[in-house]
C-alpha cells in the first residue's frame, strides 16, 4: 500500500473543520465543527467529537483512511485542532483549575525567556503538547457501520476503529492516570516534562536541563503533582451478548480502556456499544519476560453508549440479503405464525393470534382519551393441550416479557409493592411483573387460580394500561403498557359446554370481555388430523428432519427482529374502510343477539377488530390498513368464538333452553332463596325466550325437586 | 530426518514448526499411537518441558484468545547476531541471557485459543484401569527425571530481570517439593498466595470428591470448532515451566496500573504448571466415546453380536431388579439411549427412566447397590443421592465467576453419554431453600429438554446436553420422566437379594462384562434408519387416538415416545431398522407399563 500523503490529509481535515456545515430544520446553516472549536477554545467543552458520517460525506477516502489507522489520525486531528484553536477563541477564558494557571505561567515564562528569535531551545524542555492541550479528540463511527462481534475482533483489527456491543461485566473505579509528568530539579530548578503514553513509566534518573548538564551536578528530580497532567481512567470488561455466541461456546470478553470523557459511562450489567481502537499492549518488566511471547489487547474507547431496550431494537442490524429473501416469501403471515413454537403441531389460528399479540396494534390518543393498542389473549383448554408451552415460547420470543403463574403471584406481585428501604427507612416502590413487562408481554399461566382480589388489579391494566397505587402515602400511577397472555384451565377439569364461559373459567365477565380474543384449545380425536400428525412424527423420526412439505420454521431471532421492525410502523385506518368496519360490527352484534351467544359482543369487540387489523397492517410493514386486514381480523374473532361454540356440536345436544333459563333463575336468585316468577319471566323474555319455555322449565325443575313454587305460582323457592 | 515412529522425545516445537505438514501427516499415520505418553495416567512431572504428550478430557472452559508472537527477532548483544524465533507451541521465550527480543519490528502476531480441559468426569473405574494398563509407561519411573528436567531447563532458562537469586532458589524448592509431594505443593499455594486459592479451585472439576486432572490446552487451529463439554484427545507439546505460575507475579504498582485483572484472576488463569500443565496442541481429535475396549467400530459385527450380549445383560438385570423382566428391558433401553436429533426445542432420543417402587424398606441401600452394578457396565456415570442437604448445598449448574473470570463448574456440566443416577429414595421431608428449588428446576429442565442453563450472571445461556438420567424412587418421582416403570418384584427374589447380588457378581465375569460394555457403547454409534413404509405405526396411532379420553389422553408426545422406544428395542436386538415385530414388542411393553401405572398399589415392601 502506498504511503498516504499525511500533509495533504492534514490540510483536508483543516478545510473540513472550517467548511463543514449542515442545514438545520429552520434552514439555518450550522457550522458544526466550527462551533465545537469555539466551545473547546473557550474551555466549555473538553471532548471534540468528529462524526465519521460527516467526514464520509465530504471525503470518503479520508474517512476510510481514518478508520484504518485511527491512532495516527487522532494525533493528527489534535494537532490540527490545537493549531486552529487560537482563531476560534472569541473571549478571554477564566482559568478553571490549578493546571490552567500553571500552564499560563509557563507560557508567559517561555515568551519572556525566548524573546530573541532564532535562539536554540532544548527540545526536551519545550512543553509537550499533551500538557497544554485540554481537549480530547474522539471519532464517532459511521452510523451504517455494523458492530463487530467481540469474537471476531482479531489481529487484523489492530489499529482500526471498531464498534462492539456487549454487557459490562466489570468496571474499575475511575482513577487519575498520569499523562504528562512534570519534574523539577533540586539543583537547578529547571522543569522536565515526560509524556507518559503507556500505563507505566520510568522516571528519568537525572536532570537533563542545560544547567545541570554543563555543571555536571546531576540534580535529583522531584515529581510535581500540581504541574503534571492527569486524565480520568477507567477499565471496563465487556462480554459478548448471548445472541452473539455460537452454540456450545463460552462468551468472550474484551478489555476497554476509557479515558477522559469516556469514563463513567457504564455500570456492570449495562448493555453498551463501544466504538474504539483495537490496540495491542506489551506487558513490561518482569511479567514481560515471563509471558514475553504474549501481548494483551484492549480497546481504546472513543465512544461508549449505554443501550437501553429500545435503542437495542433500533440497533438491530438491518436484515441481511438472505434474511430478506427468506422473508420475501409469499405468505409471510402464516409462515411466521407457523414459526411460533414449531414443535406444537396445528393450532394455526391461535398462533396467528399470538403473532399479532407480539406485533401489537396501534395506540390511539384522541382528545386525551387513551385507547390501548396492545392485544390481550386468553387461552383456555383442557389440561395437556400445550397452553403452557405456547406461553413459554412467547415468553422466550418476546424481547421484553414476564412469566408468572396465577397462583404464584399476588396482586402486589403483579402490580407494585411498597417496601421500606432497610438502610434509609424510606418507602419505595418496587415494580411487579406487570410493571416490569411494560411495553412487552406478560404471560400469566393458570389465570383462573388467581385469588379474586388479586385479579382486580388486572382490570385497570388491561384497559387503561396503567397501575394506580395509593399505598403507604405513596400515590402514583405507573405505566403498564402490556399485552396480557393468559392461560386458564376450565373450572372442573374439563370444559363443560353446558355452561357459559364465566362458569367454566370462573372469571367475571368484566375481565373476560377485556380479552380481545378467547381461544379454547381442544384436543379431539379426528381420523384425518391424527393420520397427518402420525405421518408428521414418523417423518421426523425417519429422516431426522421436519417434513419438506411444511415450510421450514423461521429462526427465532429472525422473527424477533422482524417483529421489532414492524413496531416502527403506525398504520392508520382510512376513511373508506370505516363503513366496512361499522357494517361488519353491526352484523356481529346482530348475529350475537340471534344466536345463542356464549361470549360477549360489545363495543370492545369493535376495538379488538381495529387492533387486530392495525397489527396485521404492521405485519405487512404497511402504513395503511386494508380491507383484507379487517376481514382477517374479523375472521380471527369469529374463529375464536367458534372455538368456544364448536364444543357443542361435538357433544351432540347443545344447552337446552331449559338449562339456560335455569341458569338465569339461579343468577337472579343470587344469594336469596326466593325469586319472583314475574321477574324471571321478564328477564327471560329479555333474553329471547318464550314464556311457555319458562313455564316448562319451572315445572321441570319443580319435578326434580330443585325448587318449590308457591300455590299462587308467584314465587320460586330453592330447596 | 527423525524417525517419528520410534522416538517422540526428539520432537521439539522448533522441529515441528519447520516441517509442520509432514510431521502432522506422520503423526496421523502413527501405528503406535498409544506410545505417545498419556498424561491422564502418567504424572506430568515425569516429562520434560517441550515433550510431545497426549491428554484425554472434556472441554470445561474457554478463555479469551491469546495473542502471541508467531515470529520475532532476537538480538544477541554479545555476538550481534539476529535470529528469527517463533513463539508457537511454547509459553516462554527460550532466549539466552545476552539476547534481547526486538519488540518494535518484524513481529508477527497470531491468535491461539486457550481452553481448560479436565479429565472426563464420571469415568468408571474399570475404564480408567484399562486405560492405565494400556498407557502406563513403566520406563518413566526409573528415570531420575527431576534432575533431567531441571537441567534441561537450566540452559534454556531465561533471564529473570529482578531479584533473580532469591527467586531462583524458591523456584527450585517448589519444583522439587512438587516432585515429591503434590499435597505439600498445595499447601505452598495457600501460604504463598496473597489470596487463598485451593487446589480444588484451580482444578475446577465438575464432580466433587472425584480425583481429576486438568490441563490448559492451547489450540492453534481455529477450524477445530471445539465446543464446551466436548470429549477430546489432544496431542501436544507439554509446557511445565514453573515460572508460568501466577503466584510469581511481581507486586503491581497500584498507582498506575489498571486493576482490571485481580490477583485471584491471575492465579486462576495461571495455575502452577505442576498442577495444571499447559499443552500446546498440534492435533485435536474429537471423541465419540471413551470406551477403551472399543477401538474400531464395525456396524455389521456389532449388530450380529448384539443379541447374545443382550441376553447376558437381560439376565443379570432381571435378577437384580428382583425378577422384573419388563423393568430390565426398559433399563437396557435406557442404557443405550442417546439424543440423536435436536430441532429447536425438540430433543429426540432422550430416555429418562424412572424406576419406582423400590424395596427400600427391606433394603435401604438398594438404589446404591443397583448403581454399583450399573457403573460396571457404563463408561461414565455419576450417582447423586437427592437428599435435602445435597440439593440445598450442591452447585449443579455451572456459573460464571467474574471475580476469577472463569466458568466455575457444576455437577451438570457433564460430557455426553454420562449416566446420571438420581437416588430419590434418600430424600426425606424437609425444607428446600432457594438453591434447592433452583437445583430441582435445573434437573427437571435437563430431563425434559436435555439442555442445561449456565449462569452468566447478566444472562443465562442454554447448552445442549446428552445425559441419560435414571431416577430411582419409592413412589413416582417428583422430577419429570419420560418412562415411569413401577417395579414389581417377585416375592421369592425379594427374600434373597443379597445372594442375588453375589451371584450376579460371580456370573458377570470379566469376559461377559467386556462384551456388555462393548455392546452398550457400540449401540450408541449404530446408524439407525426407519423404512418409508410405516403404515402399521400410523394405523396404531389412529386407533390409540380414538380410544383416548380425558383420563388417558393420547397426544403427539406419546407417539414420539413410542418411536423412540421402538428404536431402542430394535437396536438392542441388533436391528438397524424398524420392523413390525419390534414395533409390536414396543407396543406391548408400553401397554404393560401403562397398566402397571394405572393399577399401582401402595408399596408393600
Amino acid at each position: 500500500m502506498a504511503m498516504r500523503d499525511y500533509a495533504a490529509d492534514k490540510e483536508a481535515i483543516r478545510n473540513f473543520f472550517v467548511d463543514f456545515c449542515q442545514t438545520d430544520d429552520e434552514g439555518h446553516k450550522v457550522f458544526k465543527y466550527a462551533e465545537q472549536l469555539t466551545k473547546v477554545a473557550e474551555r466549555e467543552q473538553t471532548s471534540f467529537v468528529v462524526d465519521l458520517d460527516d467526514l464520509f460525506e465530504t471525503n470518503e477516502d479520508l474517512a476510510n483512511a481514518v478508520k484504518q489507522n485511527t491512532r495516527r489520525y487522532t494525533n493528527m486531528l489534535s494537532d490540527v485542532v490545537y493549531e486552529m484553536l487560537p482563531d476560534y477563541k472569541h473571549k478571554e477564558v477564566v482559568a478553571k483549575d490549578a493546571l490552567d494557571v500553571y500552564i499560563e505561567h509557563r507560557i508567559m515564562l517561555e515568551a519572556r525567556n525566548h524573546r530573541i528569535p532564532g535562539e536554540m531551545r532544548d527540545p526536551r524542555n519545550r512543553y509537550p503538547p499533551e500538557l497544554i492541550r485540554r481537549f480530547e479528540v474522539y471519532f464517532k463511527d459511521v452510523s451504517t457501520a455494523k458492530s463487530v462481534p467481540i469474537r471476531e475482533v482479531k489481529a487484523e483489527h489492530i489499529g482500526k476503529l471498531v464498534t462492539v456491543r456487549g454487557i459490562v461485566t466489570r468496571c474499575t473505579d475511575v482513577k487519575p492516570l498520569l499523562v504528562v509528568a512534570t519534574y523539577s530539579c533540586s539543583a537547578c530548578g529547571a522543569e522536565t516534562y515526560q509524556p507518559v503514553r503507556g500505563l507505566q513509566f520510568t522516571p528519568p534518573p537525572v536532570c537533563t536541563a542545560d544547567e545541570c548538564r554543563l555543571n555536571k551536578t546531576s540534580g535529583q528530580l522531584y515529581l510535581q503533582t500540581r504541574g503534571s497532567r492527569f486524565q480520568k481512567f477507567q477499565e471496563l470488561k465487556i462480554q459478548e451478548h448471548s445472541d452473539q455466541v455460537p452454540v456450545g461456546h463460552i462468551p468472550r470478553q474484551l478489555s476497554v480502556y476509557c479515558r477522559g470523557e469516556t469514563t463513567r459511562r457504564a455500570q456492570p450489567g449495562d448493555h453498551v456499544a463501544v466504538t474504539g481502537v483495537f490496540l495491542p499492549m506489551l506487558s513490561t518488566g518482569f511479567w514481560q519476560i515471563v509471558q514475553g511471547l504474549l501481548s494483551d489487547t484492549y480497546l481504546e474507547a472513543h465512544v461508549v453508549t449505554c443501550l437501553n431496550q429500545s435503542d437495542e431494537n433500533e440497533m438491530a442490524e438491518a436484515l441481511t440479503e438472505e434474511e430478506l429473501a427468506e422473508l420475501a416469501d409469499e405468505d409471510l403471515y402464516s409462515r411466521m405464525a407457523q414459526s411460533l413454537a414449531p414443535e406444537i403441531y396445528g393450532h394455526e389460528d391461535v398462533k396467528k393470534a399470538l403473532l399479532l399479540l407480539l406485533v401489537g396494534g396501534v395506540d390511539k390518543r384522541p382528545n386525551g382519551m387513551k385507547i390501548r393498542g396492545n392485544i390481550n389473549i386468553c387461552l383456555m383448554g383442557d389440561p395437556g393441550v400445550a397452553k403452557s408451552q405456547l406461553l413459554n415460547y412467547i415468553n422466550r420470543l418476546a424481547p421484553r416479557s414476564q412469566y408468572t403463574t396465577g397462583r404464584g403471584s399476588s396482586g402486589v406481585g403483579l402490580t407494585a409493592a411498597v417496601l421500606k428501604d432497610p438502610f434509609t427507612g424510606e418507602m419505595m416502590l418496587e415494580g411487579g411483573a406487570l410493571v416490569l413487562a411494560d411495553q412487552g408481554v406478560c404471560c400469566i399461566d393458570e389465570f383462573d387460580k388467581m385469588a379474586e382480589n388479586d385479579r382486580t388489579a388486572i382490570h385497570e391494566v388491561m384497559e387503561q394500561q396503567t397501575i394506580s397505587i395509593a399505598k403507604a402515602g405513596i400515590m402514583t400511577c405507573l405505566n403498564a403498557r402490556v399485552s396480557i397472555l393468559a392461560a386458564a384451565n376450565p373450572a372442573y377439569g374439563r370444559y363443560n359446554p353446558k355452561r357459559t364461559i364465566e362458569q367454566n373459567i370462573q372469571l367475571p365477565a368484566a375481565l373476560l370481555s377485556r380479552f380481545d380474543l378467547l381461544w379454547l384449545l381442544q384436543d379431539k380425536p379426528n381420523r384425518d388430523k391424527d393420520l397427518e400428525l402420525a405421518k408428521h412424527i414418523a417423518y421426523v423420526h425417519q429422516h431426522s428432519a421436519q417434513p419438506p412439505t411444511r415450510q421450514r420454521a423461521l429462526p427465532m431471532r429472525l422473527v424477533r427482529r422482524y417483529v421489532a421492525l414492524t413496531k416502527r410502523k403506525q398504520p392508520v385506518v382510512p376513511h373508506a374502510l370505516a363503513d366496512y368496519l361499522v357494517s361488519s360490527y353491526v352484523e356481529l352484534r346482530r348475529e350475537a343477539r340471534n344466536a345463542r351467544d356464549v361470549t360477549f359482543t360489545s363495543a370492545r369487540n369493535l376495538l379488538a377488530i381495529l387492533r387486530l387489523s392495525t397489527a396485521l397492517a404492521r405485519l405487512r410493514l404497511s402504513d395503511v390498513v386494508e380491507k383484507e386486514d379487517v376481514s382477517e381480523a374479523i375472521r380471527l374473532v369469529e374463529m375464536s368464538k367458534q372455538s368456544l361454540q364448536h364444543v357443542e356440536d361435538n357433544v351432540q345436544r347443545g344447552i337446552s333452553a331449559t338449562d339456560r333459563i335455569f341458569a338465569i333463575v339461579r343468577d337472579l336468585a343470587g344469594s336469596n332463596k326466593t325469586v319472583k316468577i314475574a321477574d324471571v319471566i321478564e328477564r327471560c323474555v329479555d333474553k329471547g325466550f318464550k314464556p311457555d319455555q319458562v313455564d316448562a322449565c319451572i315445572e321441570e325443575y319443580e319435578n326434580l325437586n330443585v325448587w318449590q313454587v308457591n300455590q299462587v305460582r308467584t314465587k320460586i323457592t330453592f330447596m | 530426518m527423525l524417525d517419528f515412529t520410534v522416538d517422540f522425545d526428539s520432537v521439539s516445537p522448533d522441529l515441528w514448526i519447520s516441517k509442520e505438514e509432514t510431521c502432522k501427516e506422520k503423526l496421523l499415520k502413527l501405528s503406535n499411537w498409544s506410545q505417545i505418553p498419556l498424561l491422564n495416567t502418567n504424572a506430568s512431572h515425569k516429562f520434560s518441558d517441550g515433550k510431545l504428550v497426549r491428554f484425554r478430557g472434556m472441554v470445561q472452559d474457554m478463555h479469551n484468545p491469546e495473542f502471541y508472537f508467531e515470529k520475532f527477532e532476537v538480538f544477541n548483544t554479545t555476538t550481534n547476531e539476529v535470529k528469527i524465533k517463533s513463539g508457537k507451541y511454547c509459553d516462554t521465550a527460550h532466549i539466552l541471557e545476552n539476547e534481547k527480543i526486538n519488540y518494535t519490528e518484524n513481529l508477527k502476531s497470531a491468535q491461539r485459543q486457550a481452553m481448560v480441559v479436565v479429565s472426563l468426569p464420571g469415568l468408571s473405574d474399570w475404564a480408567q484401569q484399562i486405560e492405565e494398563d494400556q498407557n502406563y509407561l513403566k520406563h518413566l519411573d526409573q528415570q531420575p527425571n527431576s534432575s533431567k528436567r531441571l537441567s534441561s531447563n537450566a540452559n534454556t532458562k531465561l533471564k529473570r530481570s529482578y531479584d533473580e537469586t532469591e527467586n531462583d532458589s524458591e523456584v527450585m524448592d517448589i519444583a522439587d517439593a512438587d516432585h515429591l509431594n503434590k499435597e505439600q505443593r498445595t499447601a505452598e499455594v495457600m501460604d504463598n498466595g496473597k489470596n487463598v486459592v485451593s487446589r480444588e479451585h484451580l482444578l475446577n472439576f465438575p464432580l466433587p470428591d472425584v480425583p481429576s486432572k486438568s490441563c490448559i490446552v492451547k489450540v492453534y487451529d481455529e477450524s477445530e470448532n471445539l465446543k464446551i463439554n466436548d470429549m477430546i484427545e489432544v496431542v501436544g507439546f507439554l509446557s511445565v515451566d514453573p515460572i508460568l505460575s501466577g503466584e510469581f507475579q511481581p507486586e503491581k504498582n497500584s498507582f498506575l496500573e489498571p486493576e482490571g485483572d485481580t490477583d485471584v484472576e491471575i492465579i486462576t488463569h495461571n495455575p502452577p504448571p505442576s498442577l495444571v500443565p499447559r499443552l500446546h496442541a498440534v492435533y485435536v481429535k474429537k471423541l465419540d466415546h471413551c470406551n477403551p475396549l472399543v477401538a474400531n467400530f464395525d456396524q455389521a459385527a456389532v449388530l450380529k453380536e448384539a443379541n447374545s450380549a443382550r441376553e447376558h445383560l437381560l439376565k443379570a438385570l432381571t435378577e437384580l431388579l428382583l425378577g422384573d423382566q419388563l423393568a430390565a428391558e426398559y433399563l437396557i433401553c435406557h442404557l443405550i439411549a442417546c439424543v440423536y436429533l435436536r430441532q429447536d426445542t425438540l430433543a429426540l432420543g432422550q430416555f429418562c427412566l424412572n424406576l419406582s417402587n423400590l424395596p427400600t424398606k427391606k433394603y435401604p441401600n438398594y438404589a446404591k447397590q443397583l448403581y454399583d452394578i450399573i457403573k460396571q457396565f457404563v463408561t461414565k456415570s455419576y450417582y447423586l443421592p437427592l437428599t435435602i442437604e445435597n440439593l440445598n448445598t450442591m452447585a449443579l449448574l455451572p456459573k460464571k465467576d467474574y471475580e476469577c473470570n472463569r466458568l466455575t463448574s457444576g455437577i451438570l456440566q457433564l460430557s455426553k453419554h454420562t449416566h446420571l443416577i438420581l437416588d430419590e429414595t434418600k430424600m426425606e421431608q424437609g425444607r428446600l431453600d432457594s438453591t434447592g428449588v433452583s437445583n430441582l428446576t435445573a434437573l427437571g429442565n435437563m430431563i425434559t429438554t436435555q439442555k442445561v442453563e449456565y449462569d452468566f450472571k447478566y444472562y443465562k445461556m442454554e447448552f445442549d446436553s446428552d445425559i441419560p438420567v435414571l431416577l430411582l424412587s419409592e413412589g413416582k418421582s417428583l422430577l419429570p420422566s419420560d418412562y415411569h416403570v413401577p417395579l414389581r418384584p417377585e416375592e421369592s427374589s425379594l427374600e434373597i437379594f443379597d445372594a442375588i447380588v453375589e451371584a450376579a457378581t460371580y456370573y458377570l465375569k470379566e469376559e461377559i462384562m467386556n462384551t456388555i460394555r462393548k455392546y452398550l457403547t457400540n449401540l450408541k454409534l449404530v446408524k439407525y434408519t426407519i423404512s418409508e413404509d410405516l403404515q402399521f405405526v400410523e394405523d396404531d396411532f389412529i386407533e390409540m387416538r380414538s380410544q383416548s379420553d380425558a383420563e388417558n389422553p393420547v397426544t403427539a408426545d406419546d407417539l414420539h415416545r413410542l418411536l423412540v422406544l421402538a428404536r431402542l428395542v430394535s437396536l438392542s436386538r441388533g436391528y438397524d431398522t424398524l420392523n413390525k415385530e419390534c414395533w409390536d414388542i414396543t407396543r406391548k411393553m408400553e401397554c404393560e407399563r401403562l397398566n402397571r401405572i394405572k393399577n399401582r398399589v401402595a408399596p408393600t415392601f
